[in-house]
């Protein structure tokens, strides 16, 4: 009965640490909500850790493709993601007009993008350090590109 | 103690250093750079659709990412002057002069329609145009006098000076944005018409009013 106790007790731990490392970076949101047409609903949660993971396992060729599409941006995505990170509460962007609103915004270091139109709903949200880290992962892949 | 009173703390204290893992670190998030100026951006359409924009945007955040933005004419934080429309006019030359005068008005047009005023005043320049195409009519309809239009600019001349620091034919938007952060708190921009409100301004706050 003991050893069962202690055996739960260490599976609880490592449970809940190893949740607090897969959640420490925050969570990737996606959702999307069609009204239109086929009424596509896509809800994505994803934990951001997963990106920088992922990213390795990728194949060096498709992420060097992807590198040569968005090397003149990624100077310019990484002075975004690290000048966000020093204003972790902001409201960027905010256009308003009949049946459409869009809002981008900066709150506790996550990027929120929504965009909310009589036909559609998007809703993203993602942690501003991950835009660092992808670029950081292009980069090496396909350095002066 | 018993062993259940022992697993018990132990589970909570790995319960604890999780959540303290997982919590996001309130106190560096607040932080945030409270002295920093926001240039702000507000248009607002009074037209059937009511379109509203409204952009903030850290000074400091813009100095540092233009730069990375070669787009057009724009390069380096610099952008190039179309050299077409300044052939016959030494811009510097012509700072340089507004710089060094006295404050005063430099230019007043007034007729029955516009009314233009530029003028130099402790540290600042004032563009201001009125227009009213219905004023002096003699049959002046509803639709003219509706189009009114009031645009007012005031910019630190320091700003101006950085503006044409680069050269005559580039404007350094980087060297701008600097010395306008050191400005404080600005009204820079205000256009009013029938069709539109614009207003842009420069302010410690990271939300428009």
């Amino acid at each position: 009965m003991l050893f069962l106790a202690k055996a739960a007790l260490g599976f609880g731990a490592i449970l809940a640490l190893s949740g607090a490392y897969v959640f420490h970076e925050g969570v990737i949101r996606v959702d999307v909500d069609e009204t239109r047409g086929d009424c596509h609903h896509v809800h994505v949660w994803v934990p951001a850790t997963v990106v920088p993971i992922a990213l390795q396992v990728v194949p060096r060729v498709k992420l060097q493709q992807a590198a040569e599409q968005v090397r003149p941006y990624l100077p310019l995505l990484r002075e975004i993601a690290k000048e966000l990170q020093k204003y972790p509460n902001a409201e960027l962007v905010d256009v308003q007009q009949p049946g459409q609103h869009v809002h981008v915004s900066v709150h506790d270091s996550r990027i929120f993008v929504d965009a909310v139109s009589d036909e559609d709903n998007i809703h993203v949200r993602v942690p501003v350090q991950i835009i660092s880290d992808v670029a950081d992962r292009l980069e090496s892949v396909a350095p002066g590109v | 103690m018993n062993h259940v009173s022992r697993g018990f703390l132990s589970f909570s204290g790995s319960l604890l250093i999780a959540a303290c893992a997982v919590l996001p670190p309130a106190g560096l998030a607040q932080n945030s750079s409270k002295a920093d100026q926001w240039i702000h951006v507000r248009v607002e359409s009074k037209d059937a659709e009511g379109e509203t924009v409204r952009v903030n945007v850290p000074i400091e955040m813009a100095v540092k990412i233009l730069p990375a933005i070669n787009h057009d004419n724009l390069h380096g934080g610099k952008v190039r002057i179309d050299n077409a429309h300044l052939n016959d006019v030494d811009l510097l030359t012509l700072l340089d002069a507004v710089r060094s005068s006295k404050d005063g008005e430099y230019v007043t047009v007034q007729s029955n329609q516009d009314n233009v005023r530029v003028a130099k005043n402790a540290g600042y320049l004032y563009i201001h145009v009125n227009e009213n195409p219905g004023k002096g009519k003699k049959h002046a309809d509803a639709k003219d006098s509706s189009k009114e239009s009031k645009v007012e600019i005031k910019v630190p001349m320091k700003v101006v000076d950085a503006l044409f620091s680069a050269g005559n034919d580039e404007l350094d938007v980087v060297a701008a944005l600097r010395a306008l952060s050191s400005s404080g708190d600005t009204e820079l921009v205000s256009v009013k018409d029938d069709e539109n409100t614009v207003r842009v301004w420069i302010d410690s706050k990271n939300i428009s009013d």
